[in-house]
């Protein structure tokens, strides 16, 4: 799930890399930042600092400057050029204090810089405004791929995932099914009982389709009244399952707004036993005629595509 | 930083963090470990060294700062300074002027 797993808990420590050639810097800034609940991890030198990165991938890294070897100018390149480290704010804290040394570190990319010997406070302050704006970036990232009115993935964030879903299948060949999930007559509970109703009868299914499936699942909000879940490693048998148990939990709740009518959802699901030769595209072409069909039998229903597995590859072609 | 420039003064040189609990045990430390350091710069220097006066004269002014004592920092820079200046092929010897008033201070420093 990598950079998609946790849309909202960022409430754990922060871990800071410091890379510093010189020990005594890494324990007066252990005892000086021991109250801001902060993980300190130790580099010293410019190598070491940058294999530690992408080790640990920190909120941040505070970099000197003035190293043998390889220098902070050096690391931060570094840093800066790799796409995985790219986004890690950088704070130097160096000795240097001239003027073109800082220039140099802002061009490079560094986000602050803090003159050593450091003031208490200062070091403290800077920290902090850092990490919240590190903290505000990240949760922009991730906003873009939520859904704002149910919290679930969104059509961008669903693209993603699925086109990594599918090229594993093509080359671990194990079992995937995707759910196709379009709320019965919502037009209707709309026109009928006002848009607030309807609104809040997504968010009750993107709340319950997200509590219902399993953790290895990954639900998003297609658009409108539709929904998708990737079920993984997940044979249609199985996929029948999870989605029915989705569709009679929606059936059973009650609605405060109009008690007099239940809400139903209709399900097209499109999954391989195994390697499937079928595109991302034309996969999920298949799950909406299946959800055609379980529309066309009276909705409140599963209908399951079984994808030929194996070397079968007839829909190939169609996506 | 005037005081530790002038000749006269002889007395003691204290951390700046010297009431500052937080960092008691660290500013101790240091202190007792600094005739350590001053005995490997002085070893340094009359081996001619270079390599090893540089970095040992780097740490030192870089850690002076962080414990409270900016003025043996500035010495130690110094003699840093000093020696990326000097021409590949001179002696260390000629520091010797920047190397006595960074250990004379030195010897001064307590907690």
């Amino acid at each position: 799930m990598s950079e998609l797993t946790a849309p909202n808990e960022t409430e754990t420590r922060h871990v800071v890399l410091v890379i510093d050639d010189s020990n005594d810097v890494h324990r007066l800034l252990q005892a000086r930042l021991k109250q801001e609940q902060l993980q300190l991890e130790a580099a010293t030198d410019g190598a070491e600092g940058i294999e530690r990165v992408i080790e640990l991938m920190p909120s941040l890294v505070l970099l000197d400057l003035d190293m043998p070897t390889m220098d902070g100018f050096e690391v931060l390149r570094h840093l800066k050029e790799s796409s995985v480290t790219h986004d890690i704010p950088v704070v130097v804290l160096s000795g240097l204090q001239s003027p073109a040394d800082k220039v140099t570190a802002f061009d490079l990319g560094a986000v602050d810089y803090i003159t050593k010997p450091f003031d208490l406070m200062e070091l403290r302050v800077r920290l902090r405004s850092a990490l919240r704006m590190a903290d505000l970036v990240t949760m922009l990232a991730q906003r873009a791929h939520i859904d704002g009115l149910t919290g679930l993935y969104n059509r961008a964030a669903f693209d993603q995932r699925w086109q990594q879903v599918t090229s594993e299948n093509d080359r671990h060949g194990k079992p995937l099914c995707v759910g196709v999930f379009d709320l019965d007559h919502f037009k209707s509970i709309n026109d009928t009982y006002g848009h607030p109703a309807g609104d809040e009868a997504l968010r009750v299914f993107g709340a319950l389709i997200q509590r219902e499936c399993r953790s290895c699942d990954i639900a998003c909000r297609f658009g409108g009244e539709e929904f998708v879940l990737i079920m993984p490693e997940t044979v249609p048998e199985d996929a029948d399952v999870v989605c029915n148990r989705i569709r009679e939990k929606l059936a059973e709740l009650e609605w405060p707004a109009h008690p007099e009518r239940s809400v139903t959802v209709s399900v097209g699901v499109a999954g391989s036993a195994g390697r499937s030769d079928v595109s991302p595209e034309a996969w999920i072409e298949a799950a909406d005629q299946a959800l055609y069909r379980a529309k066309k039998g009276g909705r409140n229903r599963v209908v399951i595509e079984a994808l030929p597995s194996g070397d079968g590859s007839a829909l190939k072609q169609a996506g | 930083m005037a005081r530790t420039f002038s000749q006269g003064d002889r007395g003691p040189i204290r951390s700046s963090f010297s009431d500052d609990p937080d960092m008691l045990e660290l500013v101790q430390e240091f202190v007792e470990n600094l005739p350590g350091r001053v005995a490997q710069l002085k070893t340094a220097y009359d081996s001619n060294d270079r390599v090893s006066l540089t970095r040992l004269s780097h740490q030192l002014k870089g850690a002076s700062g962080g414990y409270g004592f900016d003025g043996v920092g500035a010495a130690a820079g110094r003699v840093e300074a000093s020696l990326l200046a000097l021409p590949a092929d001179s002696d260390v010897a000629s520091l010797k002027r920047e190397l006595n008033e960074l250990v004379a201070m030195c010897q001064r420093v307590c907690v």
